[in-house]
């Protein structure tokens, strides 16, 4: 055995050592910070598990089947057409203000890299970071219970989520049309429409109903808080303890998301 | 012949056969759009019930934070983040098995478990975590536990989903090298493709443990678990100022964990 | 001792692209082969066939009087772990270090706790340093395999199908992704090595001289036909032709594939 292999195989063994050392500290701290976890978020682990077994009674007996009755009934139908409706403005609404908002927040082409880049910027991540449901129940508190309200928190999220997306699709772009149009004079917003915008176009579009697809599953909470849509229906009959009733409501809601989620895939291929 | 061509791009019948489709639909597009403004805004809000111009920043300002209650609300965002960990880790863990049968090169029947693997990917996906939270919350009573079973429910579709297509796009020659050596598929699995799809796998587990500290700070108001029960309770007592300061909590609590995560993500890219 | 024999072997694929005709070839000590032939003549199907990574349509493969093409799953496996592969585009687990590469060669007979904690037995190791030695990598041992060249990637592959302790070695045109000068350096030492192992190695190539230089005999294959099978120092020109003439009429001979 040569010293060259001799090396070799200390070497080998002790990252091989370190790094068994490293997994089983990993290993060892997740269960005890699980431990820790249990105590101090009071999960009371035992009750649960023992409802695990009358779990699947109650399923049989109080959820399942669901109430298809309810589900199809008319009022339910309506509270979809006003989900799918209060997606399609909210995003429709939120993406004429993030277009601008998209174009500041790049920084090689916004028209102001002190005030506007900053400012762009700080608004897209505030939309980003608020929660769409409590906003939700904010601006039904602010305004009117109703549709109103889901349209704003929509259109808010479609600012944090969207304008994100475009922004980085704006930061993307080959610089030379833009340098170009700029040499000729041009102000700044037609150097957008003529250098940026051709550009991004096709990618923003599927930034757009990317964005109507996560708005439609928002759109169909948001009711919950009282801020329009199906959400309402799926209170109400949880409030009532009808959770056959319920359950017809989820199913509705499952169907929505997946058709539009079907609908988004098609036109985000078909777009290209 | 050029001559043919020149009148065929001049041609002003061409030239509208082509716009004029086009506005067209951005005509109905608008139609449909006022349409639904008037249905929804117009005609479906109650605007007799609508506040005041007055009475509107009048609330506003009343949800300036308190910042005397945040003493109060640090435990429960403590919880929202715990709950986001957990939810993650759970959904981490399961994901691992729903990848294998989802990704096309290494399921092991592509009638039976490529579809069901498919199958929970779309239905975690499609389904809010609110409808997760509130089917534990019926099932094991309020708390932080349905919460994060929630979440692990909520993240399993995104981690699957992605972990199968890095799967998939595997280089299938190294695979194909371990397997002439006379390891069996399992084998293959963990030696040949565990280690290339590793790093995309963390990257998206801390990626969604970002997103899930967005989503548990709501799941509160079903009552299950973190901050949102606070939230909820200060709105409905009118106490706009704590509500405000739950908020104001939250969206620090969130960009914070944006900050932290992308700095995890760039220096896994890198290393 | 009859070591490998191949009788009657037959495979097309979809769209009736028929890749083997009838092939037949036996092998009985250890000698140099080099499987000739033209792009789609058939060569790497016949080396994947061996070891069935590609299942053929019929026929029988028999490796030490044993029935390859109707074992099942688990005998497959311990049969694949007697037959070393080499291929043409390395196929390293890029991740993982140069040894645990080389250690990769024992996966056929390790156990899943084993092969998935990488708790790989001190004596495994030794012989996998000492390969790496042999093949002339000892100084990129703890490297990514990504980080090699293609001449020391192919090495620690060579390296890899030694770890088997081979009774075969199938190598698949282990030459095409390399430098000509790397080229004939890595097929000199993979000849050494099955020289030193007193194992037979099997290689499929296109270019004419490197099966000149490098074997004892030669098996040529034409459109899935075997139409060659001597040793080497027989090889004219005539036959030559066969291998590379196409259905037109028109001969390569007279352009670059002599060099």
């Amino acid at each position: 055995m040569t010293n060259a292999i001799n090396t070799n195989y200390q070497s080998f063994k002790f990252n091989q050592r370190i790094r068994r050392i490293i997994k089983f500290g990993i290993i060892l701290g997740l269960i005890t910070f699980g431990y820790w976890t249990i105590i101090f978020l009071d999960i009371p682990i035992k009750r649960m598990l023992d409802m695990f077994g009358p779990l699947a009674t109650m399923l049989a007996e109080r959820v399942f089947p669901p109430d298809l009755e309810n589900a199809s009934s008319w009022k339910v139908f309506i509270s979809v057409i006003e989900t799918v409706e209060m997606s399609i403005l909210g995003a429709f609404y939120g993406t004429l203000i993030t277009i601008p908002l998209a174009w500041c927040a790049a920084w090689n082409i916004t028209p102001s890299r002190e005030i506007l880049y900053p400012l762009s910027r700080s608004i897209i991540v505030l939309c980003r970071s608020l929660p769409t449901l409590m906003l939700g129940l904010l601006l039904v508190s602010l305004f009117v219970f109703g549709p109103f309200a889901g349209i704003l928190a929509l259109a808010i999220g479609t600012i944090g989520f969207a304008g994100k997306l475009m922004a980085e699709q704006c930061e993307a772009i080959d610089m030379g049309p833009v340098d170009a149009i700029s040499a000729t004079g041009a102000s700044p917003l037609k150097i957008f429409i003529y250098a940026v915008l051709p550009q991004v176009k096709s990618e923003w579009t599927g930034i757009i109903i990317y964005n109507w697809d996560a708005r439609l599953r928002g759109s169909t909470i948001l009711g919950f808080v009282g801020a329009g849509g199906i959400g309402l229906h799926l209170r109400h009959q949880i409030s009532i303890l009808e959770y056959h009733a319920t359950l017809g409501i989820i199913c509705i809601i499952v169907i929505l998301v997946l058709f539009s989620e079907t609908l988004s895939h098609f036109c985000r291929k078909w777009a290209r | 012949m050029i001559q043919k061509m020149a009148g065929h791009i001049n041609n002003p019948l061409r030239k509208r056969n082509v716009i004029i489709p086009r506005y067209i639909a951005y005509g109905i597009i608008l139609v449909i759009i006022l349409g639904m403004s008037a249905h929804l805004i117009v005609f479906g809000t109650d605007w007799k019930r609508m506040s005041s111009i007055n009475e509107v920043f009048e609330t506003l300002f009343s949800f300036f934070p308190n910042l005397k209650f945040i003493p109060e609300i640090a435990g429960p965002l403590f919880e929202t983040t715990l709950m986001a960990f957990w939810g993650t880790l759970l959904a981490v863990i399961l994901s691992i098995p729903i990848s294998y049968l989802a990704a096309t090169t290494t399921t092991p029947s592509m009638l039976i478990t490529f579809p069901l693997g498919r199958a929970f990917i779309v239905l975690s996906r499609s389904t809010h975590e609110i409808i997760f939270a509130l089917i534990f919350v019926v099932a094991l009573g309020l708390g932080p536990l349905p919460g994060i079973l929630a979440l692990a429910c909520r993240s399993v579709g995104f981690m699957s989903k992605t972990t199968a297509e890095a799967i998939e796009a595997c280089n299938q020659g190294a695979i194909e090298a371990i397997k002439s050596t006379g390891a069996r598929k399992l084998v293959q699995f963990f030696f040949a493709v565990v280690p290339q799809v590793f790093p995309i796998f963390l990257g998206n587990a801390i990626f969604q443990f970002d997103i899930n500290i967005r989503r548990a700070a709501i799941l509160g108001m079903v009552g299950a678990g973190g901050i949102g029960l606070h939230f909820s309770e200060q709105m409905k007592a009118y106490n706009y100022d704590n509500a405000g300061a739950c908020v104001f909590a939250v969206v620090i609590l969130v960009i914070l964990g944006e900050v932290i995560s992308n700095r995890i993500r760039t220096k896994l890219i890198a290393g | 001792m009859v070591l490998l024999k191949i009788s009657n072997l037959k495979k097309s694929f979809q769209g009736n692209e028929i890749a083997l005709r009838d092939v037949s070839l036996t092998i009985e000590n250890q000698e140099v082969i080099a499987l000739l032939g033209l792009s789609g003549s058939g060569k790497s199907t016949l080396l994947r066939c061996i070891n069935r990574l590609t299942e053929p349509d019929s026929g029988s493969i028999k490796l030490e009087n044993l029935e390859i093409t109707n074992l099942n799953k688990r005998e497959l496996r311990k049969v694949r772990a007697k037959m070393g592969m080499i291929f043409q585009e390395f196929n390293l687990v890029n991740r993982l270090t140069v040894l645990e590469n080389v250690l990769s060669g024992t996966l056929g007979v390790t156990s899943l706790w084993r092969a998935v904690t990488r708790a790989f037995p001190p004596n495994d190791i030794f012989r996998a340093l000492e390969l790496c030695e042999r093949v002339g990598i000892s100084s990129q041992v703890e490297k990514r395999a990504d980080q090699l060249s293609g001449g020391q990637r192919q090495r620690v592959g060579i390296a890899r199908a030694l770890m088997q302790n081979p009774t075969l070695l199938l190598v698949d045109e282990p030459t095409s992704s390399l430098d000509p000068k790397i080229g004939r350096e890595v097929m000199t030492l993979m000849c050494e090595v099955a020289r030193e192992r007193d194992i037979p190695l099997l290689f499929s190539v296109h270019d004419i001289s490197l099966a000149k230089d490098f074997s004892q005999r030669i098996i040529g294959l034409k459109e899935g036909e075997k139409i060659f099978d001597k040793k080497t120092s027989s090889l004219d020109d005539k036959s030559l032709e066969q291998i590379y003439k196409i259905e037109s009429g028109n001969s390569l001979l007279t352009s670059e594939s002599v060099n």
